[in-house]
Formats: C-alpha cells, structure tokens, sequence
C-alpha cells in the first residue's frame, strides 16, 4: 500500500524501471530456454542392472553408521555397483529446497534420494520423481506393510519405495508410575489426570510433554487428536476442508486444555522433537510422545539421565472409543531422480534396500520400524527386539492429509494456527476458523 | 535519484582557471574513473543480472516447476494480485517493516553509543574491537541455535535467571509479542557491532583539527557531539543504518531456525514467507514475487530514510 | 579521561566504565553460555536448572566435531573460499570506491543506485537461478562456484563503504600529483590507500564474516561433501530429530577463530587512528 501512495512522484523513475524489467525478462528467458533444453533422458531401464555408479542423497539417520552400513552391505550383494553417499541436511525443510533446486535445475545427481513420506504427491505432481509403479511390477508393492504404499500414491503412480517407518509413541517413567500406583493411561483424560497427580505429588516437575511449536510436527501430534476424535482434515477428494468439525475443536479443544491444567509445560508451544526429548531424558517428565528413536536415545547414558526406567505404549485415545489410540505416521522412502542416467541400477538399488536383509540391518542393528510386514513381524516376535517395533504391529496409523500437491501449505495452515490456539493468543475457535479459510486458500493452490 | 545525489560529496570547489583546460583535466580523469571501476561493475553485472531479471521473470509470469526444469508462460500480474489479496503476505511486510525500523532504531542508538565510547577509552580498544565482532562473525543459524537455547522454556539459562530474581518462569518464544521482542534482541546482540564498528572506523577517520578547535572554544562534549561529531559521521552513520535495513529486511535465518516463523505466524517475514512459497510450496511465481515486493518496498523506505535522516540533520545544524 | 594508577576503586566507577561495562556484559554472556555449553555432555546440555559451569569438563564435542563429521575439511574450504572472495572484493572493489568518490564521472548517484539495488535482492530469490547457471556452465562443487557470486554481491556493499571512507580524505593531497593513468594508480596506491586503511579494513572485516558465514549459496552451489563450507557442514550435523547442540557449538567456537585473528593482527589499523589526540565525541 506503501508503494501505491509513494508512486505519483516518481513517474519518470519508474519508467525507467519497466523497461529494464523487460530487458532483464527477455534475457532471462533466453537463458531459461537454453537451461531447460539440456534435460537428460533416462536410459530405459536393462534387465540386468549389477554394475555401475549411484550417488544416494539421504540425510542421517538417528544412529550414526546406518547409512553406511547399508551401503557397504549392498556393495557385498553387488560387488560392481559403487555407491556414493551424499550427506543431506537434517532439517527436512533446506533439505527438500535443495533437492527442488538441483531437479528442477536439471542435475543428474542425485539418483537416489531418500524423502519424506510426505513428499510423493508434492514431488510426483512436478515430476520431481520417477513415477516407480512404471518400472516395478505390483507384486513388489504388496510386501510392504498396510498404508505405506498408498502414502507414497499419487494419481495412480507410487512414487516412493518405503524405506523404514516411523509413528508417534507413548513413553512413560515406569517407575514414577509404579510409586504413584498409577496405570498406563488409555484415554487422554487419563493421561492428563496422572500426569497431574504425578506433579502434585511432588514426583516430577512436568507431566506430558509432546510437539506444540509451530512447525509440521505439530500437525503430527494433532493428526492424532483429530484422529482420536473421529475427524478428517479434508474430504476424500482434498476439495474441502473440515477443520471446523466438531472433532477438531474437540481435539484442539483438549490439547489446548493439556497446557492450561498445566499438565504439559507452557513451554510446549515451543516444542519440536529435541526440547521434549530433553526434559524427557533429564528426568524432568512423566510422558512424552515422541518417535521411534526416542527409545534408543532415553536408553543411551550418554544422553539421557532415565536410563532403565522408560516405558513404551500406544497413544491413548479419547474416552469412549477403543484402545489403542492413533499415532501418525512418519518415516521415509526412496525415491528416483528423473534426470538419473542410471535408472535400472536406482531400481536395482531400491529393489535391494526393501529386501529382507536390507530390512534386518534397519530394524535389529538400529532399531528403525522396517517397512516390510513380514520383517517387521519376525522382529516382533524376538525378545532381543527394542519395545517400539515390538508394538508398532499393534497400533492404528493416521496419515498426514498428503495426499495433495499443496500439502506443504495445508500443512501450514494447520500447524500456525494450532499453535495460536495452544499459546492461548487466539480461541480455539478462532483459531479453527482461520485454520480453515487458510486451508481453503492452500488446497486451491494459493497462499 | 534526487536522495542520493543529494547525498553525494560536497566537493569542495578549486577556484576556476580557463574553462577549456579544466574540461580537458576532467574528461581525462573521468577516463581513468572508469577504467578503475569497469572491473567491478562488469562483475557485478555478469553475476547477478541473470538470477536477478530471472526472479523478476518469475514474479510475472505463470510459472510451472517441472522435473525439465521452470516453464514461464505469458506476462502476468496475477502473482502481485495474489499477495494484495494475501493476509498471510499483508502481515509478513507488516511485520517486516515494523521489525525493520525497530531493531535498526535500536541498532543506531546503541551503536553509535558504543562507537563513542570505543573512542573514549584510552585502554584496551584493540580487545574490544575483537570482541565486538564477535557476535557479528557468528553464523547466523548457530547464533539463532545459541538464542534458541538461552530462551529454552524448561531448561534455558534465561528463564532460570528470571525465576531467581522473582520474575517468574516467562516461555520467552511461546506468545507473539515475547517472541518478536525475544528475536530483536537476538538479532540486536548480533548486529549492533556492524554499526558500532563502521561508525568508529568514521570516527577514526575525522579531521582531528575541528575538535581540537572545539576544545579551545570550550563547547561541552554534548555540543560537540551534536554540533560537530554528528553532522561529520552524518554519511557514515546513514550508510550504517542504510545497509542494516536492506539485511534486516531480508530477515531469514533468524526466525527460520529460533521460531520457525512462529507462534501462529507472528514472526513470519517476507523472506521467509518467499522461502515457504518457493521450496515448500514448490510456487515460484507467488515466492518470486514476495522477494521483488520486498525489494522495491525496501528500496523506498531506504530513500525515505536517506531524506527524513537528512532533514533532521539539517536542522541541527541550523541552531 | 585519563587515569592514575593510584586511584582507589570507587573512582573507577563513573558512566563511561559503567557503559563498557554494561557493553561487556550483553556481549559476552551469550559468548560465555556458547563457550561453556559447548564443554557440556549431551545430557547435561538439556539438564535443568542449567549448569553455570561444566560438570564434567567434556572435550567430547571438540572430538565428535572433527572425527565423526569430517569439520577439518569444512574449515579448509570456508578458508579457501572466503579469502579469496574477500582479496578480490578489496582489490577491485576499492578502485571502483576510490573512483566512484573523487573522479569526476557521469552517472554516479545511477549506478550506486543500481549496486544498492542488487545488493538489496533476496538472496533466496537468487539461489534457483544462479544454481541454472552454475549448472550450465558447470561450474556446480568447485571453489569457484562460491568465490565468483560471493565477491558479485559483495562488491556493492564493499564499494559503497569504502567509497563514503575515501571521501573523508583531505583532497588537497591527491589533486596535484594526478595527471595521466599511471601516476593516478600511483597516487592511489601510495597517498590514497594508506590513509584509507580503517576503511578498508572494515569493508573487508565485513566481507569475510559475510563469506564465512553465508549458508544458502553455499548449500545450493557447493554441495558434494569435498566442498562444503562450515554453515552447511554444521547443518548436517545430528539427525532430523537430533539437534546436538554441544557439537555445533563446539564448531562455532572454533569457527570464530579466523575472525578473532584478523581482527587480532589488523587492529592497530583501527585503533592508530584513535590515538589522534583530541576526543572526536
């Protein structure tokens, strides 16, 4: 509005302006034309794909060494087949604007990246990635466990190869339960009331800490809410919102009401993944909701003071529906750089990554949530088996709406203002309403 | 123009010989200008004329993100139209300019304080110098790491410090306004040693003579300051505040790792929006054209600030 | 202001010790946590109340940093990188300061204009299509790929600074001597230059932490592991859920260094200045 008012008395200027703006504009499109003109094309893809070159752009892995290990251990199956590691950044967000950059840009590097689970729609819409199901028959895609495979469906295609997953899980001190002679709560309303007494009676300084700052994790956290409540984000089509619904303001309603009791920490509206973790490991909460490697990390004395005393359950549901709860699923896939100029050892590659022994290495040597159901059920029924995966079969899993190529900014529209609602500086449903009208916006492709 | 040519040096004039000779003198030295600057306009120009005219492309067209790379079609506003009608954009540049003039105010203040006071010391400048840039030199997102650490709302040294002395256990990033507050003096601690340090190399570089005079003539250091120091660093202190607005407003990594543009979307700026739009909304018109509304509507408050600052100046000078 | 050694205490205390004191103090307390957290075990970096002190000193995230994330490496590439950029904003930045403030051209107030334009432009607009152009060129994971954008969008800055510190300069001392081409680049050099030295010293202060600290260019365009800079290096560390903020301190501190030493060995340029004689303030 500033611009407009200002304008009058700089005609002349901006003349100037335009026509160097057309200038620079048809510069920039020559360019662009010569930029987009070099587009490799893939090599169709050879029956015996066992030698050659692979760079894997994924970011690490909870443990240190996963990366590694699987490589070493591929390049043993595939003696003539070197792969190179490219190291991605760990914050999801640079790391997915880095990959937009180089495929949109026309690089031929990576040929494998290791994604999000959120990401094949967004990707597959701006061909971003190989479209899988064309080079991979259907019988490949039916090992993995229910849900991953159509997470990773966009418009009929399968974009990404589940690599290992990931869900939200309850983690409880075992011993300060056992002292206050208290369950492990089921309903949400329990886990507010124990976690209530467990600070009343002096045991712990906070009850349940979770994901509450204003990034996609909080969106996570209320999937499983909503998903507890019987709600939906959108209609099936993705054409509509339904973030005013009864559930939803009953599930922000009581994630809201979690911060108020005091039964989480103000603080909680700050939260991402490594705060609650530590006021979880520092012994300064009850419960926390977190990922899988939660377990590993409270159980490592170098980083955590609960070694031993940490429990593991689903997420408790709302009162009245059965348990268990929902958790949302995370995790990450494989997918193929359109540009690579080795399409049928990528394949080769993602083909070996969800065999059974790729498989072994994420679950028994690094605890991760392997993607095939019958690795993951071998594993359940060990006893050497970490908690998380014995119980991962047992849970009901909530998608995130990804469904839809805008997902990014529906996502965002959910995540702002939940979080308005949490820190109390909207209602919650005002904080719904403007929820709803940005998703709106964000499914019609605006901003 | 008109700003900044006022802004230009006041060339002190050499009393005129024969018109002809000094045409001559001053055609061949403007020669010699041009010889000396063509290499670093001409590497400027090279670098940044293409990513900047292809941005400006982006913002006005229709823009498709394909795995072939950016496919531009037709000349439009439509992407301009979305932000007027955006309340997410309305707020960002709200936000942004409001954040803008705050911190740089504070930064100008206190910079020009400490410059003032580095001068006065008759120790230890060296030292202070060094850790003055300190902050400055610090990346960028670990500085925002550290902030994010201190303003911990569990475990943060800040909150503990605060309960000790009876001021409660506040959640400094948990509410808008905390939050913008807790961002500015993140980003002041950071960037009030680029002022400072600028204005004392100024300072340095003042005629000694002046002063000296004003000494004889007994003027209290407040007058001298007012009378003599301002007006002299006067063009040193606007070129200070001139490039801490353009940095300022291109805020980006601050809140994209101290609050990830939050509570709500309180700390969201108009980079970081351009951020959001383009790489993870995959949107490269509508982010293209947050970047250029951030550029033209930084460009006028830079020459706004280079007339208003003038003024002031001006009529301090008249007393 | 001057002051005798036989002072007792109390006459310390007057309002421009307390100002540096205060200074002091906002300044180096974040410094003191990043220092001291950065000695902390990863469980006592979460622990609460926060420790004052490390209990135990750890050298830990020294270690982690260089073994387990390859940071030796980093360093070296920012160093390459920066240095380079910074001398070649410096050389042909301060020619065109120099003549941009007393040659007699036309178009000047355009053209600074113009770089402040540029400098100005979001660098998150540039990243896509600088990356199209590196790509083309296939200039993408060299020292180039930094060094030629770095000093490109540096130089408006540095030219615009050095340029108000030429002005500064008593005019009388050059305007004889200038004749042809020749002796103009001696003047600069020999009468010029040396007085312009805080001046200089501050653009290029201000250019190199620029370089060593710019992380979106350097991600986009550096990226394979041989040339990641420190800012990118850092962003790799942890995992998605694990932000280790010990290591990353760790690797702050030590990425300080370059800084603290330049400004060490150069700061008499700044502060021989200062002993001028009258206060200027």
């Amino acid at each position: 509005m500033k611009i407009n008012s200002n304008n009058p008395e700089k005609k002349g200027r901006n003349k100037k302006c335009g026509e160097i703006v057309l200038t620079f504009a048809s510069l920039a499109l020559v360019l662009a034309a010569c930029g987009s003109s070099s587009t490799a094309s893939s090599n169709p893809p050879s029956a015996s794909a066992t030698s050659g070159n692979l760079t894997w752009w994924a970011s690490p892995i909870a443990q240190v060494g996963i990366r590694a290990d699987l490589i070493s251990n591929f390049e043993k199956a595939y003696p003539k087949i070197h792969v190179t590691l490219q190291s991605a950044p760990t914050n999801t967000d640079t790391n997915r604007s880095q990959l937009v950059t180089e495929i949109s840009g026309g690089s031929t590097s990576p040929d494998v990246f290791m994604g999000d689970v959120i990401w094949p729609a967004q990707f597959g819409a701006h061909g971003l990635a190989v479209p899988l199901s064309k080079y991979l028959p259907s019988s490949y895609f039916t090992k993995f466990a229910p849900g991953l495979v159509s997470g990773a469906t966009y418009n009929g295609q399968v974009y990404g190869s589940p690599l290992f997953e990931d869900q939200g899980f309850l983690y409880y001190r075992k011993d300060l339960l056992a002292k206050a002679n208290l369950p492990v709560p089921t309903t949400w309303s329990q886990l507010e009331s124990e976690s209530l007494t467990l600070e009343h009676d002096g045991l712990v300084q906070y009850g349940y800490v979770w994901e509450g700052a204003s990034y996609e994790g909080l969106t996570c956290n209320f999937m499983e809410y909503l998903a507890s409540a019987g709600g939906t984000v959108t209609n099936s089509t993705y054409t509509k919102a339904n973030l005013t619904s009864p559930s939803a303001v009953k599930a922000v309603t009581f994630m809201r009401s979690l911060v108020t009791s005091g039964a989480s920490p103000a603080a909680v509206t700050t939260f991402q993944e490594p705060q609650a973790m530590a006021v979880f490991d520092s012994g300064n909460a009850a419960f926390l909701r977190n990922w899988d490697y939660a377990w590993s990390n409270s159980q490592t004395p170098a980083d955590s003071k609960v070694v031993g005393e940490v429990g593991v359950a689903p997420l408790p549901t709302f009162t009245g529906n059965s348990y268990p709860g929902y958790s949302n699923i995370g995790g990450w896939n494989l997918y193929i750089n359109p540009h690579s100029k080795n399409l049928a050892i990528d394949l080769t590659f993602i083909k070996w990554m969800s065999s059974t022994a790729a498989q072994d290495i994420l679950g028994k040597t690094y605890s991760e949530i392997p993607t095939v159901e019958s690795v993951r059920l071998a594993l359940a029924s060990l006893s050497s088996t970490p908690p998380p995966l014995k119980i991962a079969a047992q849970t009901k899993l909530v998608p995130r709406p990804a469904g839809t190529p805008n997902y990014p900014a529906l996502s965002s529209a959910i995540y702002s203002n939940v979080n308005s609602a949490l820190s109390g500086s909207t209602s919650v449903n005002a904080a719904l309403a403007s929820a709803q009208s940005k998703a709106a916006t964000a499914l019609a492709g605006g901003i | 123009m008109a700003v900044v040519a006022n802004e230009l040096p006041k060339v002190r004039r050499s009393p005129t010989n024969t018109k002809i000779k000094r045409d001559t003198h001053s055609k061949r030295l403007a020669r010699i200008g041009w010889a000396f600057s063509t290499p670093a306009l001409l590497f400027v120009a090279l670098v940044t004329i293409f990513p900047i005219g292809f941005s400006l492309a982006l913002s006005l067209s229709n823009v498709s993100v394909t795995g072939n790379g950016f496919s531009l079609q037709g000349f439009t506003f439509s992407n301009y139209y979305e932000l007027l009608n955006s309340s997410t954009w309305r707020y960002a540049m709200e936000f942004t300019v409001f954040y803008t003039i705050a911190t740089v105010l504070v930064e100008l203040i206190l910079g020009t304080a400490i410059a003032l006071i580095l001068e006065r010391l008759t120790k230890g400048r060296g030292p202070m110098m060094a850790l003055l840039l300190l902050p400055w030199s610090m990346i960028t997102v670990i500085s925002a790491e550290l902030w994010q650490y201190i303003y911990e709302g569990t475990y943060g040294v800040l909150q503990s410090m605060f309960s000790a002395v009876g001021l409660g256990s506040p959640v400094f990033l948990g509410s808008p306004t905390p939050a913008v507050v807790s961002m500015m003096v993140a980003d002041i601690w950071k960037t009030t040693p680029f002022v400072a340090v600028i204005v004392v190399a100024g300072l340095v570089m003042l005629p000694s003579e002046v002063f000296e005079a004003a000494a004889v003539d007994g003027a209290s250091s407040w007058t001298t300051f007012w009378r003599i120091t301002f007006p002299l660093l006067r063009p040193t202190i606007a070129i200070a505040v001139l490039f801490r607005i353009l940095q300022a407003f291109g805020l980006f990594d601050l809140p994209f790792v101290l609050t990830g543009g939050g509570p709500g979307t309180s700390t969201t700026s108009l980079a970081l929006l351009s951020y959001k739009v383009m790489f993870q909304n995959i949107d490269y018109g509508p982010g293209a054209a947050v970047a250029v509304s951030a550029t033209l509507l930084v460009i006028v408050g830079s020459l706004l600030f280079l007339r208003v600052f003038k003024a002031q100046v001006g009529k301090e000078e008249l007393q | 202001m001057s002051y005798r050694t036989r002072t007792s205490w109390h006459k310390w205390i007057n309002p421009l010790n307390l100002a540096v004191l205060a200074v002091v103090l906002f300044i180096v307390l974040p410094i003191y946590w990043l220092v001291i957290s950065s000695f902390k075990t990863p469980v006592n970096v979460g622990s609460f109340p926060p420790q004052y002190f490390p209990n135990p000193v750890s050298f830990a995230n020294y270690g982690s940093a260089f073994s387990h994330y390859g940071f030796g490496k980093y360093f070296v590439n920012s160093l390459t990188v920066t240095v380079l950029s910074t001398g070649l904003v410096l050389v042909i930045g301060s020619l065109a300061g120099y003549a941009l403030a007393r040659l007699p051209m036309r178009g000047k107030a355009p053209l600074l204009v113009t770089l402040l334009v540029i400098s100005v432009f979001p660098e998150i607009a540039v990243v896509s299509p600088l990356y199209l152009l590196m790509n083309q060129i296939g200039w993408l994971n060299t020292y180039q790929a930094l060094i030629v954008p770095y000093t490109a969008f540096n130089l408006p800055f540095a030219i615009w600074i050095m340029r108000n510190y030429f002005l500064g300069i008593p005019k009388e001392m050059e305007e004889t001597s200038r004749i042809d081409g020749a002796s103009a680049i001696r003047t600069y050099w020999s009468i010029i230059l040396p007085q312009a030295r805080p001046g200089i010293f501050t653009a290029g202060v201000f250019v190199f932490t620029a370089c060593w600290t710019e992380f979106l260019m350097a991600l986009t365009l550096d990226n394979s592991n041989g040339f990641r800079t420190i800012p990118v290096g850092i962003a790799l560390f942890g995992s998605p859920n694990v932000v280790p903020y010990g290591t990353i301190f760790a690797a702050s501190v030590i990425a300080v260094i370059p800084v603290g030493t330049l400004v060490f060995v150069f700061r008499k340029f700044v502060v021989s200045g200062l002993t001028a004689g009258a206060v200027k303030g």
